[in-house]
């Protein structure tokens, strides 16, 4: 983490001209909530900035219901970690097999279109009788969030492998499994990891919502009970939280790409 | 000294459904020999390389590496055509490499050879440089490097320098016989580059064109290095376009 960390801000050192406008994007955020929240005054309640922040920050010691702020993001997490992992290797092994095996997509596509328009959040109902109210019913929901996104580009990778490659390593002596370990995996791979980076922000936004539906716990279940209470800034801090979590998830992806797919530099 | 047969091709048929590509086509190949096959665009050479391989099969005849048909598995082929097959995802030293990873070889003996054919093609230096930082050159030197660190005892090129310019195909061809001179590897070279045919080949054969058949085998005795402003060599060029003449 302590790498990356540094490899993001090696980055924005090189490129200091956006550094700037990161800092201008967000000083011109704080700046119109700000004013909004001083106009609402005695209208919609909107809490001023500072006011979030520190409510914010005073949650990673003092809790929210049983936990804090940093435990309910923990709750949140593995879940999503559980739910994409397990969809990340299912999906890449159905995907690539669709991509090498016309007879496995002839039979597995179709099944497959036919439940991928059915959004995540259309399984909540079921999932929480199936799987009753704890955890599983949110990690099956991010399974099926994330499931989609890593199947379709694994089977796109495997699929728009370069036949002259799988050629001239046919031609060195591969057999047909060398052909795969080292040609159409590895060849497939900037395609899996732009399905895992939607993935991973989909399953996100998968656990968030099940969790507004229904939780014990997470960030999701702060703002529930935010609404429930009445209380605007608690809200406001689970949703600073969701984004925070959120765009430390997806440069951590683009991170962890760029090193895999060097070679690759229309995608890093 | 008489070398020993490597490659037999003997009345070697292919069609297509009911199109004849290749007629009754019949040659051998000696041990460390180079050969150079030329012939018009769209004659069949490619097929006839397909053939070889495996990768195409053939309707009547047989070809046979040192006496037994031939197995991939079991012969040490390397085939370089034309488009450069490197792996976009390996460094130049991790393609080279590619090949004898394919095969198992020791990590030792796989940096050991890589080492030495990127030392041969002058690629050392960019040992860490991914395919598309490559130029065209540099890319197909990556595929011969990779080709010849497998120690092939058969060497297929099909028109492999048909997208260089003049300078550096002269270069790379020179590149080439010196490899070729180094390992004694047997080399059948597909060319349309009648010239190219001449620079390099021990013997030429001449193909024709529709069904393929062999017009002409002819004997380059031209020594090495070869000047291509030479006297010979431009009387033996001449006597191959008059086979040829496709134009």
């Amino acid at each position: 983490m302590q790498r990356i960390g540094k490899t993001v801000w090696k980055r924005l050192k090189a490129n200091r001209q956006t550094l700037l406008w990161i800092v201008i994007s967000f000083a011109t955020l704080l700046i119109a909530w700000q004013v909004a929240s001083m106009l609402s005054q005695g209208r919609v309640q909107i809490p001023a900035p500072l006011e979030v922040f520190e409510a914010f920050f005073r949650s990673m010691t003092v809790p929210i219901g049983k936990n804090t702020i940093l435990e309910h993001a923990g709750i949140s997490l593995w879940r999503v970690l559980l739910g994409f992992v397990v969809a990340s290797v299912i999906g890449m092994a159905i995907g690539i097999l669709m991509g090498v095996s016309p007879k496995a997509h002839a039979v597995i596509n179709p099944l497959f279109e036919f439940v991928r328009p059915i959004p995540p959040i259309a399984w909540i109902p079921l999932s929480i009788l199936w799987f009753g109210l704890g955890s599983s019913n949110k990690i099956f929901i991010i399974f099926l969030a994330s499931f989609t996104y890593v199947t379709i580009n694994s089977y796109e990778g495997a699929r728009n492998v370069d036949p002259k490659l799988i050629g001239a390593a046919r031609m060195l002596g591969a057999s047909r499994r060398r052909v795969f370990t080292h040609v159409i995996f590895p060849s497939s791979v900037p395609y899996i990891f732009a399905g895992l980076q939607i993935a991973l922000s989909v399953s996100w936004a998968a656990e968030v919502a099940a969790e507004i539906i229904y939780s014990q716990n997470g960030v999701g279940w702060i703002i529930t009970m935010g609404m429930n209470n009445g209380n605007i800034t608690q809200i406001m801090v689970g949703m600073i939280a969701i984004g925070v979590i959120g765009y430390l998830l997806s440069t951590l992806m683009r991170v962890v790409e760029g090193r895999l797919c060097r070679w690759n530099r229309q995608e890093t | 000294m008489d070398r020993p047969v490597k490659v037999k091709v003997d009345h070697l048929v292919k069609k297509f459904d009911e199109l004849l590509v290749l007629d009754d086509i019949s040659f051998s190949v000696k041990q460390g020999e180079f050969l150079c096959i030329v012939g018009p665009t769209g004659c069949g050479k490619t097929t006839f390389l397909n053939s070889l391989t495996g990768l195409y099969d053939i309707t009547g005849g047989s070809i046979t590496i040192d006496g037994e048909p031939v197995d991939l598995k079991k012969h040490r082929v390397a085939y370089i055509f034309q488009e450069y097959s490197t792996m976009p995802w390996l460094t130049v030293e991790q393609n080279v490499q590619f090949a004898l990873n394919l095969k198992r070889e020791k990590a030792e003996k796989a940096k050991k050879q890589a080492e030495k054919y990127m030392e041969l093609v002058g690629l050392t230096e960019f040992r860490d440089y991914y395919p598309d930082q490559l130029s065209a050159s540099m890319l197909q030197r990556v595929v011969i490097a990779r080709a010849f660190a497998t120690e092939p005892e058969l060497l297929l090129m099909d028109e492999p320098y048909g997208q260089l310019d003049t300078e550096l195909r002269y270069r790379l061809e020179n590149e080439l016989l010196n490899l070729w001179r180094q390992s004694g590897t047997t080399v059948i070279f597909i060319t349309h580059n009648i010239e190219e045919a001449v620079y390099l080949g021990e013997r030429i054969l001449v193909l024709s064109n529709k069904p393929t058949t062999i017009k002409k085998e002819i004997a380059n005795r031209l020594p090495m290095p070869r000047d291509i402003a030479a006297p010979e060599f431009i009387e033996l060029r001449n006597q191959v376009t008059e086979l040829i003449k496709w134009w």
